[in-house]
């Protein structure tokens, strides 16, 4: 592998320069760079004699590429080959290529084991990606041989082909003795040479676009094959929809395990500060280490991205930042230092009017403890023990969703209350979990076990008693896995179809027996950019295909409220949950609707599909959106979700011209409850059993002269499952691992048995669990 | 005459580059980066360092430190290019005997380092500009019976013509090339630093 030498008048510039362009490639795979800059960190001027040294560090028998800033710098490099050894002198190449541009080039190029010659014409090639961006193009494409061979490969990637993974494309290419070329078939750019990096990054091929990869040469074959399986792993970069954490729990309701008690505090005790100087230090290490855990997080749970980009912002934000740097300043340790200021700031969210604002304190405690753990040197809660049960005072989301499924035994939350964020998405990955345990005493390590069917949950519990319970329920769970194809028929003889909500491709291939998909979560399926109709259309043939072409049911984008869309960006609202959500979101702005609209009419010629929309409060709204949805394929049924409690309640008017209603338990219920289900001093109230919520569930059923059904999280408990069934609600749809649960609890209830007028004259859901 | 000579015009060299810092970095901050004074002066203020702490016994082994000193000290363009011209100034006169001839041959080397490194032409307003009219009025004052004092002092005189030739002319060269028409009007700081060690040299060699 060939040496290269940046010779700058700035030891900075060159120092980043290097910095940046290292990041292309992987440490064990990077040619030695070798820095002559500056005459000191500080000193602007290029020396020969350090030149001549950097060429001696970095010469290797493959030769030595220079590159260079301007001035001095040319004359220094050209001296200081009359100082080194003229052997080496003579594979010395200095090059005119653009210094950063230049040197991210040759550093990819010559990690792929590339020639001298190789790397100089792809350095020099470096503005070429720049110059055809900005319109001021003045090279022409490099020319690449005949291809003969071709196959075509769609680009995952959440940013499109950018350089990173396109250094992964060119190293992989000039790995093959193949000339490859790429051509994206969506702009018609190209073809372009494949072993190029700056041919590649030309293309600027965004996600979702169609390359055709050419190849010719006697290893063509084989460098197609490799470049199809790159493809298919995104070109290195994490996947964005497809969860990389999809390792799920066990599925049980019931756990045994040593405790993980997280506290609200950390340790700061032991702390040893030292100087301003090295104060700044440690925070900036904290402050990287920190970032750098909520970006691999962003990266492994792409479905909860917006929450760690908030964190990452809070991790960021200049303001506080400043304040901390100040106290740094004046003589306080880092710790305390951030902890004041971040405690401050969460204050003042707390005191703010906006019940929204007011919870971004959770956001700012959470970020403050994990600089702090980072700062003392605390492991991060995100990967607890194996084994363990996770105790902790509240469920955020952000736990839920990274914690390994596969090694924690359950969690059990302090706080009451089943449909917060954290405890929906711990259940969707099937977890095992309890909330409402309250404050009992639970010392570290202690073993607990909890059985959330019978609400206990016990400190030093008898082992064998569990482990029996344990062994039952997973012989019971196999049972419901073995059995999950087959309907779900109740004692009584009632046929009700048990469907899986998903939010990805991959949730839908997870799912095992589902009849369907009674809620495929569009907003959630294209997080990250405004996605054309072809990747719609594609995308919902992918669900409906993993679902053995089952019927598929489409809601329409589901955003505001705790929930947005960065494609889409909202006004502030005081009270987002009371403003513009679901389908409200459209009537002023129908464009995206539309092309949505147009994806599901499409791939409805192809597969059973339906299309329901979310939020829907009158008939108008009603009226308007089978306007918008126009003429429909024969099968396309249309419903609405029922949420609002005003629309549950004139259900029998608001039903005209619609085949379905599905009600979303969640949102009715806190609407029903005026509970907020993510604030912990009064998520207790808005429980989905609750007598009043159930009402409107039964009213719904009387009342609706169309098909209902439930795509709420009450569907996803068994018991909750039965009493629907029992209500009349004909179809559920739950998370994926419920499904079977859910149906073999079907199995076994006689709904006759079931005595609805008893449940709906219940004091409370306490009362209601009582009965079940 | 011998080493001493050599080693009086460096460290007066070094105290009149250290006494126009100023102004050679006034030139220099019309039209280039603001930093010729103060390069020539850190270049020329480690070769005063090298001079107290070491002996020499040959002009050429003199004369090439002092090269090597400014390459690494001085930074700018200025250091190569003064730096080669000193290493071919000393190896010219390896073994030599000192005289006016012979002096004037390893200008000439160092000039020719000079021409090689920077690839100037005259009127690139450079400090070639100065360097090629002093050459010639040496060769011609050598070639007409002079000493090497009346020599060097006509060369310090053509440097200083020249120099003040580089006045209207628009930069070719290095960082005020950047400024094309603009650099127009402004004397060239290299030549002006190159008259300088010039007339150094007219006060010192003989």
């Amino acid at each position: 592998m060939i040496g290269i030498v940046v010779v700058s008048h700035s030891h900075a510039l060159a120092t980043a320069a290097v910095g940046l362009a290292a990041e292309m490639v992987a440490e064990d795979n990077r040619p030695v760079i070798a820095v002559a800059a500056g005459l000191d960190e500080k000193t602007f001027g290029t020396d020969a004699m350090a030149v001549s040294e950097a060429i001696a560090a970095a010469d290797s028998p493959d030769g030595v590429l220079v590159l260079l800033d301007l001035g001095s710098a040319v004359l220094s490099a050209e001296l200081a080959l009359e100082f080194v050894d003229p052997e080496v002198a003579g594979r010395v190449k200095l090059s005119s290529a653009p210094l950063v541009e230049g040197l991210v080039a040759a550093v990819v190029t010559a990690s792929t084991g590339a020639s001298l010659d190789a790397v100089v014409a792809e350095a020099n090639r470096g503005l070429v990606a720049k110059q055809d961006h900005l319109g001021d193009s003045v090279e022409t494409a490099a020319e690449a041989g005949p291809t003969d061979q071709v196959i075509e490969v769609v680009v995952g990637n959440e940013h499109g082909l950018h350089a990173r993974p396109a250094a992964r494309v060119v190293a992989l290419v000039n790995s093959f003795d193949a000339v490859v070329t790429l051509t994206d078939l969506d702009t018609g750019r190209g073809p372009v040479d494949a072993g190029s990096l700056s041919m590649v990054a030309t293309l600027n091929a965004q996600r979702g676009h169609r390359l055709e990869v050419g190849a010719g040469g006697p290893q063509a074959a084989e460098a197609l094959a490799a470049i199809n399986q790159l493809a298919a792993e995104n070109f290195g970069d994490a996947p964005v929809s497809e969860p990389v954490v999809a390792a799920s729990g066990s599925g049980l309701d019931v756990a045994i395990g040593p405790a993980v008690v997280v506290d609200a505090e950390v340790d700061l005790t032991g702390y040893t500060p030292g100087d301003a100087a090295a104060e700044h230090r440690r925070l900036e290490n904290a402050l990287g280490k920190a970032s750098a855990e909520l970006i691999h997080l962003r990266g492994t749970s792409p479905d909860h991205s917006g929450i760690f980009d908030a964190h990452l912002a809070l991790v960021k934000d200049r303001t506080p930042l400043e304040a901390v740097s100040s106290a740094i300043q004046g003589g306080s340790p880092a710790i305390d230092a951030w902890k004041q200021t971040y405690d401050q700031l969460a204050a003042t969210f707390e005191g703010l009017d906006d019940a929204y604002q007011r919870e971004r304190a959770q956001d700012v405690r959470s970020v403050r403890d994990r600089v702090l753990r980072a700062l003392t040197g605390a492991l991060s809660n995100d990967t607890p023990p194996a084994g363990g049960i996770l105790v902790v005072a509240e469920l955020d989301a952000a736990t839920a969703a990274t914690i390994d499924a596969s090694k924690t035994a359950g969690i059990a939350v302090r706080a009451a209350g089943t449909t917060g964020h954290g405890v929906i998405v711990a259940r969707s990955r099937g977890i095992p979990l309890i909330t409402g345990i309250g404050d009992v005493d639970v010392p570290n390590g202690a073993t607990v076990a909890f059985d959330a069917r019978t609400g206990s949950f016990e400190v030093e519990p008898d082992e064998d008693s569990v482990r029996t319970t344990i062994t039952q329920r997973q012989a019971e769970r196999e049972e419901a896995l073995n059995q999950a194809a087959q309907p779900a028929i109740t004692r009584d003889g009632q046929l009700i179809e048990v469907l899986v909500n998903v939010g990805s491709v991959q949730d839908a291939i997870d799912a095992r027996g589902a009849d369907g998909s009674g809620l495929v979560r569009t907003e959630v399926l294209f997080q990250d950019h405004a996605p054309t109709v072809d990747e719609q259309v594609e995308r919902f043939r992918a669900i409906a295909a993993a679902l053995q072409g089952k019927p598929i049911t489409i809601r329409t984008w589901d955003i505001g409220g705790d929930k947005p869309l960065p494609f889409l960006p909202q006004d502030h609202e005081a009270n987002p949950f009371l403003g513009e959500r679901g389908i409200r979101v459209f009537r002023r702005r129908p464009e995206l609707l539309r092309d949505q609209l147009q994806a599901i009419r499409h791939v409805a010629t192809e597969t059973p599909v339906h299309v329901m929309f979310p939020m829907v409060t009158t008939a108008d709204e009603v009226a308007w959106a089978l306007q918008e949805l126009g003429p429909r394929p024969e099968g396309l049924q249309v419903g609405i979700m029922v949420e609002v409690p005003a629309a549950a309640l004139r259900i029998d008017t608001i039903t005209e011209g619609l085949d379905f209603v599905s009600i979303g338990t969640n949102d009715l219920t806190q609407y029903t409850t005026a509970a907020d289900r993510t604030n912990t001093s009064v998520a207790a109230l808005a429980d989905g059993l609750d007598p009043a919520v159930l009402r409107l569930i039964d009213h719904v059923v009387r009342n609706a002269g169309v098909r209902v059904a439930v795509c709420g999280d009450l569907a996803s408990d068994p018991q909750s499952a039965v009493l629907l069934a029992a209500l009349g609600v004909h179809e559920l749809s739950a998370v994926g691992p419920q499904v079977p649960l859910v149906k073999a609890r079907l199995r076994q209830a006689d709904l006759s048995e079931v005595d609805t007028a008893e449940v709906l004259a219940a004091r409370d859901a306490a009362q209601v669990r009582g009965l079940l | 005459m011998g080493v001493e000579n050599f080693v009086d015009w460096l460290r007066d060299a070094a105290r009149t580059l250290h006494d126009n810092a100023a102004y050679l970095t006034e030139l220099d901050s019309a039209i280039g980066d603001a930093d010729h004074g103060a390069n020539m002066d850190r270049g020329f203020a480690a070769i005063v360092a090298l001079l107290d702490e070491s002996t020499f016994d040959s002009v050429d082994e003199l004369m090439k430190k002092a090269g090597m000193t400014l390459v690494s000290k001085v930074g700018g363009a200025s250091g190569p290019l003064y730096g080669t011209f000193f290493l071919r100034f000393g190896t010219a006169l390896a073994g030599a005997e000192l005289t006016p001839a012979t002096i004037g041959e390893a200008f000439k080397a160092g000039v020719g380092g000079i021409l090689a490194r920077g690839k100037p032409e005259l009127g690139d307003k450079t400090m070639y500009d100065a360097w090629a009219p002093a050459l010639e009025a040496y060769d011609a004052a050598v070639s007409g019976g002079s000493g090497l004092k009346e020599a060097l002092e006509a060369a310090a005189e053509a440097a200083a013509k020249g120099r003040d030739a580089t006045v209207p002319l628009v930069a070719r060269k290095g960082r005020a090339s950047y400024l094309g028409e603009r650099s127009a009007g402004h004397q060239d700081p290299g030549a002006t630093s190159t008259t300088l060690l010039l007339e150094s040299a007219a006060r010192t060699l003989a």
